[in-house]
């Protein structure tokens, strides 16, 4: 126990030496957070609609201030005929055009329906979609009214079948809520898997790895001493990672925070491991960057971070099930937004552990084949 | 021109050697492709659709059929009461839930409509969003029906616009990503790979014994950074012509074009590299400010996928600072939308180039004297 205790003060003695070190280790993921969290953020915002009214009516005037006083859209350049206005989307100075021809008004008194033309930038295939959608939603909604305002019978305005949505766990749509969790868990792997990784091999580089093998230290030891610290600094990330996503990003936590702590325990089995796992495999600190990077990337692509999972194709579905991040994605945002238990992680609990005891096993035989 | 070709060669031999970061290098921008065009994708595929029937009658059985034999859907329950929605919200196993309430058939045949309730997992805001816009539709569509079947009017008078997409209109994701994986690609290799080879040598030692050889410190930076150019270009090709043939992603401006803004760009890139490998001496310390300076802005603040407009205003003021927010503009406009010139974004481009390099040579010259 003396032993282990000699191995951790070590550690953080060189932790707390390296002073560029330190600040990435504290500074730069609260930077981060705070970065991304504000950034990584697919809500529409300030979307320009360029709109050419040709039918220059109290009606058209109405649908235009209709579309421009919602969420999120924003007048984009006046424009003068219909060239203009599409000179306006290939130019990118408004990334939707709306055009209201003459006759507009005539139309919705006879009770016809009324030709518009709505066009949207696709480039961005995921907020394009979306914004021509919201957009032509308020515009059938606005012709909705004005159409029974000119006389047409509700029965023949009113949509059929109508769909009352209720959006549970987080009413206002912010999706941050949700992106913010998610950089949490990318945090606290970069922290303990790139951080392990090259104490490790940084020990080997500079050779003071065999001066510690030759001390009566157990491999044991020499592995626990190496990977408490990092645990103990991972806990601490989390903690402030967690205080900053409540007090800067208003996350709402509605589950229970020893529970996450208990989930992150199993997570950091496989980082940890991972970061050990590396450092046998690698020379050269340059090395173990690379290949934990690599790793990494693909593992925040593969864990629903960003892309859902359910979007992906079935082979690229069950290449997720081996991510471990998955599970802790799952877990940490169904703890923190939805408030679920043990009995709702349950399953994903119990993947995360298999995996992370099978990874810290096979790390540990391997370091001790090298250096034994 | 020779010690130049001869450093080249000399750092060649280094690339060559480190075959892993070599694969790393060739083999994740590929890789990324591949993912970004066939896996990853924020369109819905199978949307998990639990649905409570509370009426039981043949009109609510008939919308339960057409709801789930409409593409995308996926039948993944049928709670019996209230109480078991909650949990299955918890555990994942539904995306969302249609509740059709008692009633929902005397309404239909009394006054010619009736309300259904939606309840959606808003926890992935951005994927709700999606999910209650195609069910809606989804709902608008057979309730259209619906009425047509009963006699009513097949269409409703007022503005039915249907949004004309443009430059995407099938608005496919790779179409999007490709152009702006060349962007973040050519920063990964020209601006890191460059700042870790310099500061490598300066860690090792050998940067002195190179100098203290005829060769000039400019030809030496030349000759180092020359493969990293090769190889950059390399990647960037590649990344285009998995694009062009594995997703037919389109090119409808000029060639010739992009290959001198590219060229422009990659000078930028190279700039920021030689910049950290002046202000810096350990690999460690360069390879962390060159992620956080380079690779995180280009993916997360440049408009590669988040758009700028959405940010904050002094998020916004950043990301205009980033070079590749001015070469995504650039090169996805030339490429989707066909646009050939850019003044403003090249004089910005031009810009950051030649002030780099000026503070990247100054840096260098007060270090190596």
């Amino acid at each position: 126990m003396g032993k282990l205790l000699f191995m951790i003060r070590k550690e953080f003695l060189q932790i707390r030496r390296d002073r560029a070190m330190l600040r990435i280790i504290f500074a730069v993921p609260l930077a981060q957070l705070l970065v991304l969290g504000f950034a990584a953020n697919l809500d529409l915002e300030n979307v320009t609609v360029a709109i050419l009214d040709q039918d220059r009516t109290a009606q058209s005037r109405q649908l235009s201030e209709a579309v421009l006083q919602s969420q999120p859209f924003v007048p984009g350049p006046t424009v003068a005929n219909r060239q203009e206005l599409q000179q306006a989307l290939v130019m990118g100075r408004a990334e939707a055009t709306l055009w209201i021809p003459r006759g507009y008004a005539r139309d919705l008194a006879a009770g016809l329906p009324s030709p518009v033309g709505l066009s949207i930038n696709g480039t961005n295939s995921a907020s394009g979609g979306k914004a021509g959608s919201y957009l032509a939603r308020i515009i059938q909604e606005q012709g909705r009214l004005q159409a029974e305002a000119a006389g047409a019978p509700a029965a023949a305005t009113a949509p059929p079948l109508r769909a009352h949505t209720r959006f549970l766990y987080n009413p206002e749509l912010v999706s941050r809520y949700f992106m913010v969790p998610g950089i949490l868990v990318i945090l606290v792997t970069v922290i303990s898997a790139l951080l392990t990784s090259m104490a490790v091999v940084r020990e080997k580089e500079i050779g003071t790895l065999e001066q510690l093998l030759v001390t009566p230290l157990r491999t044991g030891h020499l592995i626990a001493g190496k990977i408490i610290p990092f645990a103990i600094l991972s806990y601490a990330t989390l903690a402030l990672a967690t205080m900053e996503a409540v007090l800067v990003f208003h996350v709402p936590i509605a589950g229970s925070l020893g529970l996450l702590a208990v989930a992150m325990a199993a997570y950091l089995l496989v980082t940890l491991g991972g970061g050990l796992l590396a450092s046998t495999v690698s020379a050269t600190q340059q090395q173990a960057m690379f290949t934990a990077w690599f790793f990494l990337i693909f593992g925040i692509l593969m864990s629903g971070f960003f892309y859902p999972i359910a979007n992906m194709p079935h082979w690229a579905q069950l290449l997720t099930l081996l991510n471990p991040m998955r599970y802790i994605m799952a877990i940490v945002r169904g703890i923190l937004l939805k408030g679920a238990g043990l009995a709702d992680i349950g399953p994903d609990l119990l993947r995360l552990l298999a995996i992370g005891l099978a990874t810290f096993t096979v790390a540990v035989a391997r370091f001790q084949k090298r250096t034994g | 021109m020779k010690r130049i070709v001869a450093i080249s060669r000399k750092e060649l031999l280094h690339i060559l050697r480190d075959s892993r970061s070599l694969t790393v290098a060739i083999a994740m921008p590929l890789l990324l492709v591949v993912m970004y065009g066939y896996a990853l994708d924020m369109e819905l595929k199978d949307l998990q659709l639990g649905i409570m029937d509370q009426d039981h009658s043949p009109a609510s059985r008939q919308l339960v059929r057409t709801t789930i034999s409409s593409g995308f859907i996926v039948d993944a329950g049928r709670p019996a009461a209230r109480e078991e929605i909650e949990p299955a919200f918890r555990q994942g196993r539904f995306q969302a839930v249609l509740v059709i309430p008692r009633g929902y058939e005397e309404d239909l045949a009394s006054r010619g409509g009736a309300d259904v309730q939606l309840l959606v997992d808003g926890a992935d805001a951005s994927t709700a969003a999606t999910v209650d816009n195609y069910l809606q539709a989804v709902l608008g569509l057979t309730g259209q029906r619906l009425r047509v079947q009963s006699g009513g009017p097949g269409t409703a008078p007022g503005p039915q616009p249907v949004p004309r997409i443009l430059f995407n209109p099938e608005l496919i994701s790779s179409h999007f990503i490709v152009p702006g994986l060349v962007a973040i690609v050519l920063i990964m290799i020209c601006a890191l790979l460059t700042s870790i080879a310099i500061t490598r040598e300066k860690e090792t030692g050998t940067l002195e014994q190179v100098l203290t050889t005829p060769v000039l410190a400019g030809q030496v930076i030349l000759g180092k950074v020359l493969p990293y150019l090769a190889l950059g270009s390399l990647d960037a090709a590649l990344v285009l012509l998995a694009g062009r043939f594995l997703f037919g992603v389109p090119m409808l401006g000029s060639l010739p074009a992009l290959i001198l803004y590219t060229g422009l760009y990659v000078l930028v890139a190279l700039a920021l590299g030689l910049l950290i490998s002046a202000l810096v001496g350990t690999q460690r310390v360069a390879m962390m400010l060159a992620l956080i300076m380079t690779m995180l802005p280009a993916m997360i603040l440049s408009g590669f996928i988040f758009p700028v407009s959405s940010m904050p205003l002094p998020l916004q003021g950043v990301a205009h600072l980033i070079p590749a927010t001015y070469f995504l503009r650039i090169i996805r406009g030339l490429m989707l939308a066909g646009r050939n010139w850019y003044p403003m974004e090249t004089a910005v481009l031009a810009g950051m180039a030649v002030f780099l390099l000026a503070v990247a040579i100054r840096k260098f010259r007060g270090r190596l004297d």
